[in-house]
């Protein structure tokens, strides 16, 4: 696990065209991150960058993306018009290789995984705040400090394959048991016309979903990021699950819905709902029994009554806890399975249509599991980021001074990595092993050049 | 079936390494060339500090040649620069253009202008700007446009290099967005930027860089260049520079399409191993009494025939390739002998060496280079020449230079493809690393690159063409990416297969050779590695056409 406030050096937000007077510098300036810096500093370093992105305007019509100084990267990102948001990181500025130079591994953090940071930070923004344009230019200043200052220090960030390739670990479950799911579902929604499923989790792994693809990412990974490590752990100290619990109850807002004044307590969200175009404010209530979550949006212009939330939450509880013993008991046997199938390497496989993520060791944010070396990963993401130089199909393999053998396979939205590592081994002794893994590990998604 | 794990080549033609007759294909024990990595020496030269200025050289190796010649030691001081005297022709108007004490004010102030010059037909739409500009902030070159023109844009760049400097203790290195780069080097008191939308890396950007700067010093050498602006920062570099613009044009036209750039090696012209030497020996045997002569190299449309060199020294590929983009570039030479200074920046930054260059003869396009550390060797060294000349026509030298030069059908180096008979393979290059030589498939002939010139000097547009069959140049572009991959420092790779709809391409390096092969798409890897096998096979068969084996001296 790395922490994440000793990577980064700054982190601000500005708008150039707030301020334009010489002298109204620092109004440009909507939050800055550490808070100890001072003004004239600020100052300087927006300057710079206002400076840098105009540089770049004269040459592309594309945004500004990084600045590269012999210790530091500025990371750009402008993700409404006018509005910036700059991270900097330190860089190892070395000149051999990682490894030699006895870095360990928390040390170096792979420059993607601080560009998805930034860019997970503002559709974090964007959904527990809505967009920058929207909020009045005076409020924005506060509204970004209480939002960002906690956002950075709660992120935590392993360095790992899923911060390099944000997707969502899906839970594979029989025919019967997805069909209670979804018999689930409808029943709710048909009973309660106000309340939409849009999210439904067995511990990190997704279910069924009701958002548009990126807002699904993106409460996704407030889910398994920030609110259920949380719950985890009270669970976990709470010791013995009362009765309660095991019915379930609301976690959002974090008090449950006991009185009419936790009405008002109410998680507001920005989103789209899939089979919709348009982007909109909703309530956000999200419920556990046992392992599952279950996230409901409702209208914001609906008027809510302490008796329906009583009602739904009669309704949901023994449903949900039934359907999650369930789902646990498909689980052990899946798990059995799966050991079996287990494979000596290391392969993770990515979908951009839906966003599903799989890996060996399975992803899982609850649980840390072992890093990949910091060069292996840095390929990887390497590989990913040039995705398009595959075109539709293709592969490559690209080995390591150190043995590592490091395959990526892409058919069209698909995409295939596998690490061997392996002394000694030729090209098509590990093109036949990849095939191999892919074949006992990806049943029935076929991949071109085999 | 070849083991592409192994470091060394393919096993059945693999002796144990240290048995002396079976290095990899090119490699022998003495180099005429110093095979030191640009990608290394750039490694150390991005780690060096803010503040240690990277440009004190170690002591000059002219002067250090010139105390050995002792018989020759009237004038032991090598007055290498014009007295400063001459350069303090007085320019009162001009004055620090930039001031960075107000970098937004500035930035905003004159990219409105710069943005409308930027926008004009000779600027809008090019694949890659070089700029040139003093630390100053004063403007020397730019690559399309009128660098007078420019005046604000220097000012912009100098004030964020000295903002990121003075107020960050940090050296600023690049800027991208989507699809465009802008790559920054500081190099003494000059400062140059590329601003690239082409698919090169940044480190290979930098290293065109370096190469600019370095086309600068050897026309003015290091110390005069040090000189000049530590008397006066003002300085307008370009009185100094006359011609050079043409010189830089060419270079950087040469080094988006020459692959020897892309591996830090010189390419040779094929020739048989007994014209070789009877060229060596011609010059040699005319050569070995002139005393201070230091280099003796022969080259012929961009590639090298043969070099003689005094004992102890070598020559690094990046002075090989400033002299190539000399010669290249320079019409004059092929009217009439000529005798020109000649500062080789990796040899010896701080001075000039005296070059007699000239052709061969009217009928031979081969030029050569002698290159003494004594001023007044001119007629010395043209005798040399004409005896040089008579000897090669004697032993029939320039019918094999010109065979190969005009590709001849029936050299086997002429069209290797066909020679070696694997249809799979549409293009190769391989670079023999002790020896910092490269052979590819396909050599870029010298009026091919004229051709790109000429189609250069219309544009360097970008466009947006459906390529139908792709050049030798096209290839040479799809190997940057592999090449960055194998050369980063970080994370090198050893090997890089891809396949994909388009074609299939290998790249392998070991300790002993660098090799880039572009096969058919969708290759199998076993078929690639047969055909590697048999195309190292190949070249090792051939290594004493398409390589100097050794490294003659006086």
């Amino acid at each position: 696990m790395i922490d994440l406030r000793s990577k980064i050096n700054f982190f601000f937000v500005f708008n150039p065209t707030f301020g334009p007077k010489e002298g109204d510098e620092l109004k440009r300036i909507l939050y800055f991150y550490p808070n100890e810096v001072s003004p004239d500093a600020r100052k300087m370093q927006v300057g710079l960058c206002e400076a840098v992105v105009k540089f770049m305007s004269t040459f592309s019509s594309e945004p500004c993306e990084a600045l590269q100084t012999q210790s530091k990267r500025y990371i750009f990102f402008q993700p409404e018009k006018n509005f910036w948001m700059v991270l900097v990181v330190r860089i190892p500025y070395t000149t051999k290789a990682l490894s030699a130079v006895g870095e360990s591994q928390g040390d170096i953090v792979n420059p993607t995984v601080m560009q998805n940071l930034l860019t997970s930070a503002y559709k974090m923004f964007k959904m527990f705040r809505g967009p920058f344009k929207n909020i009045p230019a005076d409020d924005l200043y506060g509204i970004s400090e209480q939002f960002f200052t906690p956002y950075i220090s709660s992120r935590h960030l392993t360095n790992d394959i899923s911060d390099v390739i944000p997707g969502i670990n899906y839970l594979p479950l029989d025919k019967n048991s997805f069909f209670k799911v979804v018999c689930f579902v409808d029943h709710l929604e048909v009973t309660y016309p106000d309340f939409k499923c849009i999210l439904f989790l067995y511990n990190d792994q997704l279910l069924w979903n009701g958002l548009c693809t990126e807002d699904m990412l993106t409460l996704y990974q407030y889910l398994v990021q920030t609110l259920l490590p949380k719950q985890v752990e009270i669970e976990i100290q709470g010791g013995v699950v009362t009765a309660a619990q095991r019915l379930g109850r609301f976690i959002s807002p974090p008090d449950g819905i006991h009185v009419k004044e936790d009405l008002d307590k109410l998680i507001k969200i920005h989103v789209t709902l899939e089979d919709d175009t348009e982007f909109k404010e909703y309530y956000l209530l999200i419920y556990r029994t046992l392992s599952a979550t279950v996230c409901f949006t409702i209208d914001v212009n609906t008027r809510l009554e302490l008796d329906t939330v009583k009602s739904v939450d009669a309704f949901i509880g023994p449903q949900l806890s039934a359907i999650a013993s369930a789902i646990s008991e498909q689980c052990s046997l899946h798990a059995l399975q799966a050991a079996q199938l287990a494979s000596e390497h290391k392969f993770v496989y990515f979908n951009r249509l839906n966003l599903i993520l799989k890996s060996s060791p399975p992803v899982n944010k609850l649980q840390i599991s072992a890093a990949i070396k910091p060069e292996v990963l840095s390929i990887m993401s390497g590989i990913h980021a040039d995705r398009q130089s595959l075109g539709n199909y293709g592969e490559i393999i690209i080995k390591t001074p150190d043995e590592y053998w490091i395959t990526g396979k892409c058919s069209n939205d698909r995409e295939f990595y596998v690490i061997i590592q392996e002394k000694n081994a030729n090209l098509k002794e590990i093109a036949d092993e990849v095939k191999r893994v892919c074949e006992a590990q990806m049943k029935g998604i076929f991949f071109y050049p085999m | 079936m070849a083991s592409t794990s192994n470091d060394n080549v393919p096993q059945h033609m693999n002796a144990p390494e240290n048995a002396s007759d079976e290095l990899e294909p090119g490699a022998c024990h003495d180099s005429i060339l110093n095979p030191t990595d640009s990608f290394e020496e750039f490694a150390s030269e991005m780690s060096s500090s803010l503040r240690e200025t990277c440009l004190t050289t170690k002591s000059s190796t002219i002067s250090e040649i010139q105390s050995e010649i002792l018989e020759t030691a009237e004038d032991p001081k090598l007055k290498a620069a014009k007295s400063s005297d001459d350069l303090q022709t007085k320019d009162g108007s001009m004055s620090a253009s930039a001031s960075n004490s107000n970098l937004i004010e500035e930035n905003g102030d004159d990219t409105d202008d710069d943005k409308d010059y930027l926008q004009s037909p000779e600027l809008v739409n090019k694949e890659k700007h070089v700029f040139i500009l003093s630390t100053a902030g004063k403007p020397i070159y730019s690559r399309y446009g009128n660098e007078d023109k420019l005046a604000g844009l220097c000012g912009v760049i100098q004030a964020l290099v000295s903002v990121i400097e003075e107020q960050n203790q940090d050296i600023l290195r690049f800027i991208n967005t989507k699809d465009c780069k802008a790559v920054f080097l500081v190099k003494g008191p000059l400062i140059l930027v590329a601003v690239s939308k082409s698919n090169e890396s940044e480190t290979q950007l930098v290293l065109q860089l370096t190469y600019a700067f370095n086309q600068i010093v050897s026309l003015l050498t290091l110390t005069q260049l040090n000189r000049i602006f530590e008397q006066r920062r003002n300085y307008d570099l370009r009185r100094l520079l006359a011609g050079a613009e043409r010189l830089i044009d060419h270079l950087l036209v040469f080094m988006e399409k020459d692959p020897a750039f892309l591996l830090g090696a010189v390419r040779c012209l094929p020739l048989p191993e007994k014209a070789r030497e009877n060229i060596t020996n011609a010059i040699t045997t005319t050569c070995h009494k002139i005393r201070d002569l230091v280099f003796a190299i022969m080259i012929a449309g961009n590639q090298l025939i043969t070099l003689v060199r005094m004992k102890k020294y070598t020559l690094h590929p990046s002075d090989i390739h400033l002299l190539f983009n000399l010669i290249r570039s320079s019409e004059s030479f092929k009217t009439a002998e000529s005798w020109t200074p000649i500062c080789l920046p990796k040899f010896d930054a701080t001075g000039f060496l005296h070059g007699h260059v000239s052709y061969i003869s009217e009928d031979c396009q081969a030029c050569l280079l002698l290159l003494t550390v004594q001023r007044d060797a001119f007629t010395t060294l043209s005798q040399a020449k004409h005896t040089i000349a008579e000897k090669m026509r004697r032993a029939n030298c320039l019918v094999a230079i010109n065979n190969a030069l005009n590709r001849n059908e029936e050299l086997s180096t002429t069209k290797p493809l066909k020679h070696i008979g694997i249809p799979e393979i549409r293009h190769f290059m391989y670079k023999c690393k002790s020896t910092a030589q490269l052979f590819s498939s396909d050599p870029i002939s010298l009026d091919r690159l004229q051709d790109y010139r000429l189609r250069h000097k219309e544009g360097g547009d970008i466009v947006d063409k459906k390529i139908t069959k792709l050049s030798d140049i096209d290839y040479v572009r799809n190997y940057r990416k592999f090449c960055n991959q194998i050369h980063c420092v970080a994370t090198p790779a050893k090997l890089i297969f891809r396949s994909s709809s388009q074609d299939t391409i290998l790249s392998w390096v070991t300790n002993g050779f660098e090799l880039y092969v572009t096969f058919d798409p969708l290759m199998e890897k076993d078929h690639a590695i047969k055909a590697v096998d048999r195309l190292l096979r190949w070249i090792k068969k051939e290594e004493e056409r398409i390589f100097i084996m050794n490294a003659p001296t006086f």
